[in-house]
């Protein structure tokens, strides 16, 4: 950690150095080889094991202001795209600290705010031509080859580091940090209190120089790699751009690509590609959130029969069911809804079984004293009893009848309540062959009500015969076997009916505390999927897009300035004052450090992923890439050449067919690019804040200490 | 047994401007007001210090309503700020700024508060009426003709928010949208009077500040299953609608004091329910097509009603109902008992609609004043922040329909201001001296005061250390590098004045603003050529600053002239 020493000076900034240290916590969630964490609570002894950005930020404390609007802006992104958190987290941490440097450097806060923010939305607009569109992922669907089968070749390639295979790999590297003590401890407040020891990986990066200047080395590496983790440079799909592209080398040192912003040949038109490439290593999950879609879109296509409406990804028809203890080769996916009851239901089901079933949809709870939301329970009423009649039942009792009733009357042998379900019910159930379930998720509900023509109904009075749903089958959900299931002490159940838009994926996991991270990562990719058919469209991942900005941002900021300046005017707001005119001044030192925020994210994202033993070297590796890039006068022309060289090489008819199937890593386009939106509004709005007021506290609520550097009005 | 307690005397102090603690927490709060003022000011956070959400602003209305105060001055102060700023929105810093200003350079002038506030009354009186006259020379009538004067208007109050983190992407995008909003709030066609709609605010927080967008019509938010289970919707020519405020949930929450007690087997929940049902029989019969309801709807009454293909839409909040009123043309129906026909309203056009990740029910009028604002903002607090600023904006607009012109802002007003009253007071000075019984040195003391507290104005521009300047020949406010060479070409070293409507090529001579200069004669008459071309001009909203004006001189005045502070300390 930098950061914290980089205190003793008097332009500090308390709110920019808070937030990296606060993102320095995060450090090792980026690029796909996550280290998990301990987060162990001193006062209870309790702990979590932690593998994400979210569930990090659910443990630490942060109170404190800017510690409040990190975490509202993490939860931001994390609402609108579930994905993206890490990246924000980093580039809070990155970016934070430029702004310092800047600071330091004596930049006028207005220019670093206005230059900051219009070179990331350069560098937007530059990454622009990494985007590849998706065509008709759909279309080939039904041929045979599915994620599983991909599997005999399953590197990713990118420019700057390779993805592990996954499979044994990631999970070794999760138990190895789980079983070495815990790698950095934080206190509480986010400071490191001890330096970190991360986890190394020996690697050979002497192989990377070889790779570059020699094909035949990097085709044996690369063959080498799906066995061993090796660190080699290998090419992306990006770079093989053929001679019907051609790029322009514009005066200014722009490389401007001619034609169609996108040409045909970077398409994605394959839905195993598309989910290799984004599954980022964790193949795994991928694998499920590929049969999920594969059993929507069969579905689909039997539910439309000739009508031929675009098949769309719908995500929130997925329903995840964890099922700790049980090993991990169990997870799957099946059509329908699956769920674990109690075991005293298996003679009911038993008897449910092979036959259609009505069922009855309750939205809110199932008991005596529920209402409806908004509902206000009058206190001061009293019940007068005439007669000295005693009452036989409770009132309970006769509203458990009425409901019993009413299910007999409308033969219904299945309730599904989102709410909670009495627990006399259940039992009086069990004895008239009725089978209910509580807790239900609204869009299972809402599946169900679809598929079977029930209608939801907040009371049991309301149910008529028009709320009554048919043809839903109960079974028994054997796949797995039961004597592992019997371990875990439930039954597992399947409901479904035919042509129901439902899909649930069974997570397993042994170790109970890795069940979160599990189905964590499995929505992750899920919502990957779901960006990237939503957008049509995906960035070249594994780093292209980030150092396609870094080096983006250094031509900038190399850029003669009289040239530039009528332009960069325009970037400040307030076009009339003097920073205006002396912006140009300035902008080469921001850019450079907003440059540098890119390249702190690269070095570690190569770090993480074990492609360089430190990152050290990872930051020597990207910047003799820029050097070279640099020299070469334009960077993406240099690059491209590079890729070029080893493409003539790497094709040679030998393995042709099997890098046929080398899937490149793609990302999503608009959750990053809001992340890095957001990171660096979260930074400027730091950066420009000068004051703090807290309301509603007397002198008398702060420590003495504390009180230094407040003032009273 | 009552036991009493001596009542403690008050607290009586005399002349309370002159304790330290006074000013210094004067010099405090102007430090705040100052240092957030303009589009590079900085950035308040203010929260409970207990966790909990955290407001990052730099505006007044944001600012003052949370600042606690605890000294009855400041207390003066920030009501009156309040008070200004919950009519016009607009220039509460300014306002403040400007007061706190008149507070400190008076003090200075060591004058009697008798002769300061007469004095500041007639420099206010001459500022006033040389903003009203035809001779202004910082006012701009508006041209509804065209929308660029508005625009800039609107792109100058979202510009000066820096606290909304918008790009000029976004900001160019959003003050169209502001405008946009407002022009569909204004009627057609009017006979005699003209009464404006209104734009709803819709929070759509979490997306692209470009996803933002106006739409004529009502947008009532509801669930995806809610809204699935009121589609598809019958196509009709007109849909009737039913608007009520009372609660149909079918509680009997009213029961007042006391108990009340019910024989056995009596249901009063079913009494009631089978009241609301019968009102249900009722509306269909009535050929009601939608039912709206504040609050919330027995889900008994909403399944009768959807069997008869009644659309019901519960909990739509307060803050739609007078918008939705307004829309249907009906006024809300408060009891379950009988509804007169006359009670229900209609809208054209229902359409489900999906913006972001959230459903509507979109409602479209016969008449539309009413639109509905979608606004978009990466986080809460900017989102906050860019609400209030849309609020403002959407004020200063209506104030400006009412009073058709602006003025130049980027302090420019400011020093052209004092400029002119420095110039008049100088030249002119039996016009004020002879009904006051003043003598000259103080009425030249005190302008300078006052003038000197409208240019620190628009020196608080400045945040970042840079020289401020004035011309000599429109009074307008410049903006240079501090550490510029002493001998420097200024016209190349500047730029623009602070409005954008004059550049340094001009045959200019600039000063200081903080040195002392000769009174000069600022250009009057604005030429109606020079604002039509200039399409990118800093503007203020006219009423509101002229007011804030007046509240400024005024509260200045009350808290000068302030001789004791009585605390009853029970």
């Amino acid at each position: 950690m930098v950061m914290a020493c980089r205190v003793i000076n008097k332009r500090r900034h308390m709110g920019l150095q808070q937030l990296s240290s606060f993102a320095g916590t995060g450090r090792t969630f980026l690029g796909p080889v996550k280290s998990s964490k301990f987060i162990i609570d001193e006062e209870c002894h309790e702990s979590v094991l932690i593998s994400s950005t979210i569930r990090l930020l659910e443990s630490l404390d942060l109170t404190s202001a800017v510690g409040q609007l990190l975490n509202e802006a993490v939860q931001a992104q994390n609402n609108t795209y579930k994905t993206g958190t890490s990246t924000l987290l980093f580039l809070v941490g990155a970016w934070s600290s430029a702004a310092e440097e800047c600071l330091h450097l004596g930049v006028p806060i207005s220019v670093i705010v206005s230059v900051m923010s219009e070179g990331l939305n350069s560098c937007i607009k530059e990454v622009v031509s990494l985007q590849v569109p998706i065509y008709n992922v759909f279309d080939h669907l039904d041929s045979t080859k599915t994620f599983s089968g991909l599997e005999t070749f399953n590197i990713s390639l990118c420019p700057f580091l390779q993805i592990p295979s996954d499979t044994g790999l990631q999970k070794e590297h999760d138990l190895n940090d789980v079983a070495s003590p815990s790698l950095t401890t934080y206190s509480l407040s986010g400071i490191p209190v001890k330096s970190p020891k991360l986890f190394r990986r020996q690697t050979e990066v002497e192989a990377d120089k070889n790779t570059l200047q020699n094909p035949q080395t990097l085709k044996n590496s690369l063959l080498a790699s799906s066995h061993y983790r090796k660190s080699i440079l290998i090419h992306s799909r990006h770079f093989n751009r053929t001679a019907n592209n051609q790029w322009i080398n514009k005066p200014d040192g722009f490389l401007e690509q001619h034609g169609a912003a996108t040409p045909n040949t970077y398409r994605c038109n394959d839905l195993v590609e598309l989910e290799m490439g984004l599954s980022h290593g964790d193949h795994n999950s991928m694998k499920l959130v590929d049969e999920a879609v594969r059993l929507q879109y069969q579905n689909a296509s039997i539910q439309q029969g000739n009508c031929t409406m675009p098949f769309r990804f719908d995500i929130s028809r997925i329903f995840t069911c964890c099922l700790p203890g049980v090993p991990e080769t169990f997870s799957c996916v099946c059509p329908g809804f699956i769920t674990v009851v109690s075991i005293s239901n298996t003679t009911l089901i038993k008897e449910l079984e092979n036959q259609p079933v009505r069922v009855i949809l309750i939205e809110g709870d199932l008991t005596e004293n529920y209402r409806h939301l908004g509902f206000n329970k009058a206190t001061n009423i009293n019940t007068l009893l005439e007669s000295m009649k005693i009452q036989q039942n409770s009132s309970e009792e006769v509203w458990t009848n009425y409901v019993l009733q009413v299910l007999i009357k409308f033969n219904v042998n299945l309730v599904l309540v989102q709410g909670n379900v009495s627990e006399h019910l259940i039992e009086r159930c069990i004895h008239s062959k009725q089978l209910v379930i509580g807790s239900v998720n609204s869009t299972v509900m809402q599946a169900f009500a679809e598929a079977s023509g029930a209608v939801q109904v907040t009371y049991i009075t309301q149910v008529n015969e028009n709320c009554v749903g048919n043809g839903i089958y109960v079974a028994f959900w054997r796949s797995i076997p039961s004597d592992v299931i019997d371990r875990i002490n439930v039954i597992t159940i399947v409901i479904k009916t035919e042509g129901i838009n439902l899909v649930t994926v069974v997570l397993t996991s042994p170790v109970t505390a890795q069940m979160q991270t599990k189905e964590d990562r499995f929505w992750t990719c899920a919502y990957r999927l779901y960006h990237a058919l939503r957008e049509q469209k995906v960035f070249l991942g594994g780093g292209a897009v980030e150092f396609l900005c870094l080096s983006h941002l250094q031509i900038l900021a190399g850029q003669s300035l009289s040239k530039r300046n009528h332009v960069c005017s325009g970037w400040l707001h307030n076009t009339s004052s003097w920073l205006a005119s002396s912006l140009a001044l300035y902008r080469p030192t921001v850019l450079n450090c907003l440059a540098n925020g890119w390249h702190r994210y690269l070095s570690t994202l190569m770090y993480n992923t074990a492609s360089c033993s430190s990152e050290f070297e990872a930051s020597t590796f990207i910047q003799q890439h820029l050097q070279n890039a640099r020299d070469s006068g334009s960077p993406s022309s240099y690059i491209l050449n590079e890729y070029n060289k080893l493409n003539s090489g790497i094709f040679n008819p030998s393995i042709s067919n099997k890098l046929e199937q080398i899937p490149s890593i793609y990302d999503i386009i608009i959750p990053k690019i809001e992340a890095w939106r957001r990171a660096l509004d979260l930074v400027l709005l730091v950066l420009q804040t000068d004051s703090e007021i807290i309301t509603g506290l007397g002198h008398t609520q702060l420590n003495s200490h504390e009180t230094e550097g407040f003032l009273f009005l | 047994m009552s036991r009493l307690e001596a009542k403690k005397p008050s607290l009586c102090k005399s002349e309370p401007l002159t304790s330290e603690r006074v000013r210094a927490t004067l010099c405090v709060l102007k430090g705040i007001l100052t240092s957030s003022y303009g589009p590079s000011g900085r950035l308040k956070q203010v929260h409970s210090g207990f966790g909990g959400c955290v407001c990052t602003t730099s505006q007044s209305s944001a600012l003052l309503s949370n600042l606690p105060v605890t000294h009855p001055i400041l207390k003066i102060l920030t009501t009156s700020m309040q008070n200004h700023v919950s009519c016009f929105r607009d220039c509460g810093l300014f306002t403040a700024i400007l007061c706190c200003n008149l507070i400190e350079n008076v003090q200075r002038t060591g004058l009697t508060p008798t002769t300061v506030t007469k004095l500041n009354q007639h420099l206010l009186s001459l500022c006033t009426s040389y903003l009203k006259s035809e001779s202004c020379g910082c006012r701009i009538l508006v041209d509804f003709s065209s929308p660029q004067t508005l625009l800039c208007l609107v792109r100058s109050i979202v510009t000066s928010k820096p606290a909304c983190m918008l790009t000029r992407e976004e900001r160019d995008h959003l003050s169209a949208l502001i405008l946009r909003a407002f022009l569909l709030t204004i009627p057609e066609n009017t006979k005699d009077r003209l009464i404006l709609g209104n734009s709803i605010i819709v929070p759509l927080k979490g997306q692209r500040v470009l996803d933002s967008s106006v739409l004529p019509g009502i947008l009532i938010e509801m669930s995806e299953i809610q809204l699935m289970k009121i589609l598809p919707i019958k196509k009709s020519e007109a849909f009737k609608v039913a608007l009520f405020c009372a609660s149909l949930s079918g509680d009997f929450s009213d029961t007042g004091e006391g108990t009340m007690v019910v024989t056995y087997g009596v249901s009063l929940e079913n009494a009631v329910l089978e009241q609301l049902l019968s009102l249900g029989r009722q509306l269909v019969s009535d050929h009601v097509d939608l039912v709206v309801c504040q609050k919330v709807i027995h889900p008994s009454l909403k399944q009768f009603l959807s069997m008869h293909r009644v659309i019901a839409i519960d909990r739509v909040g307060v803050a739609l109902m007078e918008p939705l009123s307004k829309v249907t043309g009906t006024q809300p129906i408060g009891s379950i008992g009988s509804i007169s026909p006359s009670s229900y309203g209609s809208v054209k056009d229902l359409c489900p609609a999906k913006f972001g990740f959230k459903h509507f029910l979109h409602l479209i009028p016969y008449e539309a004043t009413i639109c509905s604002l979608l606004l978009c903002n990466r986080n809460d607090t900017a989102w906050d922040e860019l609400k209030l600023t849309c609020q403002t904006a959407l004020h200063v607009l209506q104030l400006t329909i009412k009073e058709p012109c602006v003025l130049l802002g980027g302090g420019c007003t400011e020093t052209h201001l004092a400029a002119y009253i420095r110039h008049k007071t100088c030249n002119e000075p039996e016009s004020i001296l002879k009904d006051d019984g003043c003598t000259q040195t103080e009425l030249q003391l005190s302008t300078e005061a006052f003038c000197s507290a409208l240019e620190s104005v628009a020196g608080s521009l400045e945040h970042d250390g840079g020289e401020v300047l004035t011309d000599m020949k429109y009074g307008h406010f410049w903006s240079a590098h501090a550490e510029a060479p002493s001998i420097v070409n200024w016209p190349d070293l500047l730029s623009r004045c602070g409005c954008g409507l004059y550049n340094s090529q001009e045959e200019l001579h600039w000063s200081f603003l903080k040195s002392t200069r000769h009174p000069f004669v600022p250009q009057t008459y604005l030429p109606h050529e020079a604002t039509g071309s200039a399409d990118n001009l800093t503007l203020d909203c006219f009423t509101a600053k002229l007011s804030g004006l007046q509240v400024a001189v005024e509260t200045a005045n009350l808290i000068l002239d302030l001789s004791y502070v009585i605390e009853d300390k029970n």
